[in-house]
């Protein structure tokens, strides 16, 4: 197992430095420029040219990637060009907002995916079932930015139930005790956590249907029915457990689909979180925090896999590959 | 069961209702100087030390919290100083005609309780131009050779020739900066200074906090020389997306948005009640710039656009009035130029080019446009009429307009391909010529002086000149106009500048959108600034009637 363990966390590694390096050429190589004026302001060339050079942009870009790697394997980001700070200080307030709101979508994903799953695994092939498949499939091809908007304007402009994005309101935020401050970010969290949960949920309650259905045919399930045990016992305890297997497997890809997800989702609701500084980083050409964001997200994602793998073969041995 | 779930049920909504009563903070301000203004603002500051950004985000931040020597009145006549009202300088008057005295207002102090000094404005000047700080603001700068301290309170600026608009370069970009902070931080270092994310002003607000992503809040300074502001807290919300910015404000999760945009949003933020609608002057204006070198290589003329009969043919087939009525309504103007309505040049009854099709489509088959082989576009010597038309993906309307204009001049034989760009990828492809045509919106500054020339005379060449255009004649007039001692002398400058532009069909003035603001039925003594909605919030009210608990809050 430390054997296994410690191949896959080189693998690890290796994935991390070709997306860093993956991530610096395309960025350095796309057209545009860091360091514009606003949109409609005119530009200043000779300006352009002496911030150029100040933070060596006018090197050759092998040069560049040295000098980038040496500082990244020293912890260092560089500085962040659109945002006046270093890039580890503008991706250290974003991380955990992105980590709060993909947590709260992934709970919303698994806990509605699985207990929807199971309720059509009950009734397969009937009315609910039929409606319930349909209603997931719809939700699941929908497309996060447009579900954002309409959940933004039904709930948040039209009711007015939830806030109209942000992360806290910054009137009474500072003037709340702490029940308070905490039910304040569960409000702003719940329609940004809703729409990137929901989508999840659609994909994880039809897995979940067809892993539950398939244990569901087993013989073990055909005995337990035989004890005379309750329906409910049967496909709660002995079926689910079983069908719970994949389940890991989902939860390691939803990591990478939550934080894609997040970029868009981010952007309508306001959300300050990684996803929406690295859309932001991209229009403005700030290549260190565009290559900070992909190192960061590369690394969660290999880790959230990693992760995944350790539970699986925890849960499963057979999946373990000897070492040679 | 059901027992269990009711259970969880009543359970579940006591502790909703507990923690709403939780969440309901306590406040006890009343009268006239309580109040909070939200603003949704669409960006968020880069920074807030003045000589360092240019972003209009940030600048409504810093122009709370910083002061200049004097500031535009809402005539913006940027000619002369009549039109300025006293900041930091309690008067000024002209030494000689290339020197201008400050008198510096004795009560104006640093919010950390220093005075505000003639050294302070030395100091600021000094930074502007000094190429370490690289300020975008330097090349306003350029006609002041020299700005001292004669004492503690006495500022002269010394300029190297005289002209109109003196008074506007010396006050129009220039916040005063407290030397006694900054002296101490290295000017390489200003960009990424503490100073920028926390900084200290001499202003009618102070800096209170900054949450990145989300936003910043200022509070009002009760012992501002010139009046204690109002409002007393101002915070500035940030989202990247102007719908959210507008859902904020109608929903009431904000107080105030400064630009309302197209006619349904605004008819959506009419519908609410509690929004008060506050139409002004607009500051931006959209052309379609015709290169006149040719793409692949810039030293050579344009194959199309060279020939001045094609522009025209091109600009005579945009009936400008209809495209303007079907996607604006009234909400904005069909600009005689390459101006905004802000400008005090504004002139309607500027010779323009008139739609005419029939007079567009003789025009080219005068210059031998034809259409030999039947595909309905239009060729000469084996050169389609055709180009390519630049327009950036994040701007819903320039979109809109391109496959609208796309439409007209299919109408004439002319075939227009669209490219959709991020603007980042537009800007870096027009400024190195990379276009055929581009659809660009103009952001001005109240005086016409310096946006003008750098967009259509040789010196924008590489910079905002993306078509390189070049006329003589134009160069000619623009030099009187800047030069002009009085203001109808260089109103008959600036309109002979523009009937030369006309004439020549340099571009193809679309529209310049009228903006509409909304903001909240409680604030009073709203007065909006056309080049700075943000200008004169410090004097915005909120009426102690008219109070909401927001208002009434302590923080």
């Amino acid at each position: 197992m430390g054997a296994w363990l410690a191949r896959r966390s080189l693998a690890a590694l290796a994935i991390v430095l070709a997306v860093v390096t993956f991530t610096f050429l395309l960025i350095h190589l796309a057209p545009g420029s860091p360091f514009l004026p606003p949109p409609g302001r005119p530009v200043d060339p000779d300006a352009l040219l002496r911030t150029r050079h100040t933070f060596g942009l006018d090197r050759p870009l092998p040069v560049q990637y040295v000098r980038y790697l040496a500082a990244l394997l020293t912890g260092d980001f560089g500085p962040s060009y659109s945002r006046h700070e270093t890039a580890a200080a503008a991706l250290a307030g974003a991380i955990p907002n992105t980590l709060l709101l993909a947590g709260a979508a992934l709970v919303i994903d698994f806990s509605l995916g699985l207990a929807l799953g199971c309720w059509q695994a009950a009734r397969a092939r009937r009315a609910g079932d039929v409606i319930a498949g349909s209603v997931t499939l719809f939700i699941a091809s929908l497309p996060t930015f447009w579900l954002a908007l309409v959940l933004l304007l039904v709930f948040g402009e039209r009711l007015r139930w939830f806030p109209v994005g942000g992360l806290s309101d910054p009137v009474t935020y500072a003037a709340l005790p702490w029940i308070g401050k905490l039910g304040d970010r569960a409000w702003h969290l719940a329609l940004p956590a809703l729409t990137l949960g929901l989508v999840g949920a659609a994909g994880t309650a039809r897995y979940q249907r067809a892993a539950l259905l398939e244990v569901l045919g087993r013989d073990f399930v055909r005995t337990a029915r035989a004890k005379g045990l309750r329906e409910r016992r049967v496909l709660l305890v002995h079926a689910l457990r079983n069908a719970l297997l994949p389940f890991i497997t989902l939860a390691g890809l939803a990591f990478p689909f939550l934080l894609t997800g997040a970029v868009l989702v981010e952007t309508v609701f306001a959300w300050p979180g990684m996803g929406k500084l690295a859309a932001d980083a991209i229009f403005s050409r700030d290549y260190p925090l565009v290559t900070a964001s992909a190192v960061i997200g590369s690394a969660m994602v290999v880790t959230g896999s990693l992760l995944a793998d350790v539970l699986y073969a925890v849960a499963d041995p057979r999946t373990r590959v000897p070492a040679p | 069961m059901l027992g269990d779930m009711r259970r969880i049920v009543w359970t579940a909504a006591a502790a909703l209702l507990a923690l709403a009563s939780a969440c309901r903070p306590r406040g006890g301000c009343s009268g006239d100087y309580c109040g909070t203004l939200v603003v949704a603002l669409t960006g968020e500051p880069d920074v807030l030390l003045p000589p360092i950004t240019e972003q209009s985000e940030s600048q409504a931040v810093l122009d709370q919290i910083f002061l200049k020597l004097a500031d535009l009145d809402t005539t913006l006549n940027t000619f002369g100083d009549s039109a300025f009202t006293p900041l930091i300088a309690r008067s000024w008057e002209w030494a000689d005609p290339k020197t201008l005295v400050f008198h510096i207002d004795p009560r104006a102090r640093w919010q950390d309780g220093t005075p505000v000094t003639a050294t302070d404005v030395a100091f600021s000047y000094d930074a502007y131009v000094d190429p370490k700080v690289n300020s975008p603001y330097a090349g306003s700068l350029h006609q002041i050779s020299a700005v001292t301290a004669r004492d503690s309170l006495t500022a002269v600026f010394r300029f190297r020739q005289h002209y109109p608009e003196m008074f506007y370069d010396a006050v129009g970009a220039l916040r005063v900066l407290p030397a006694h902070i900054l002296r101490g931080v290295p000017r390489e270092q200003w960009a990424t200074a503490a100073f920028g994310h926390q900084p200290v002003g001499d202003g009618p607000y102070r800096f209170v906090e900054w949450k990145p992503g989300d936003h910043i809040e200022l509070a009002a300074d009760s012992t501002f020389f010139l009046g204690r502001p109002h409002i007393r807290r101002l915070i500035f919300r940030f989202t990247s997306n102007q719908q959210v910015a507008v859902s904020q404000t109608i929903a009431g999760d904000a107080d105030m948005i400064s630009f309302l945009g197209p006619p349904d949003v605004v008819a959506r933020a009419r519908a609410a009640p509690q929004l008060a609608l506050y139409p002004y002057r607009g500051s931006v204006h959209t052309d379609l710039v015709f290169n006149f070198v040719d793409p692949a290589d810039t030293t050579r003329p344009h194959p199309l656009f060279a020939e001045r009969d094609v522009r025209r043919a091109l600009a005579m087939s945009v009936d400008r009035a209809r495209l303007l009525q079907s996607v604006f309504g009234n909400l904005a103007r069909v600009p005689p130029g390459p101006m905004t309505p802000m400008w005090w040049i504004w002139d309607t009854t500027l010779a323009q080019t008139k739609y005419d099709t029939t007079g567009a489509r003789w025009l080219l088959e005068r210059q031998g446009w034809r259409d030999s082989d039947g595909d309905g576009i239009r060729d000469k010597n084996g050169v389609k009429l055709s180009f390519h038309l630049l327009v950036p993906t994040t701007s819903g309307l320039r979109r809109q307009y391109a496959r609208l204009l796309q439409d007209q001049f299919r109408k004439v034989g002319a075939e227009v391909q669209i490219d959709e760009v991020e603007p980042n990828v537009l800007d870096t492809r027009a400024r190195t010529g990379q276009f055929d045509a581009v659809l660009a919106s103009w952001n001005t500054d109240p005086s016409p002086s310096s946006g003008i020339a750098q967009t259509w005379t040789r010196e924008g060449f590489g910079r905002s000149n993306w078509g390189r255009y070049y006329n003589a004649d134009f160069e000619r007039f623009l030099a009187q106009a800047e030069s002009s001692k009085t203001r109808p002398q260089a109103a008959r400058a600036w309109r002979g500048a523009m009937q030369v532009l006309n004439s020549d069909a340099a571009g193809i003035w679309l529209y310049a959108p009228d903006n509409i603001a909304a903001v909240h039925r409680r604030v009073a003594g709203v007065v909006i600034r056309p080049d700075a909605w943000w200008a004169l919030i410090r004097l915005w009210r909120i009426p102690g009637d008219r109070l909401i608990a927001r208002d009434r809050l302590e923080r």
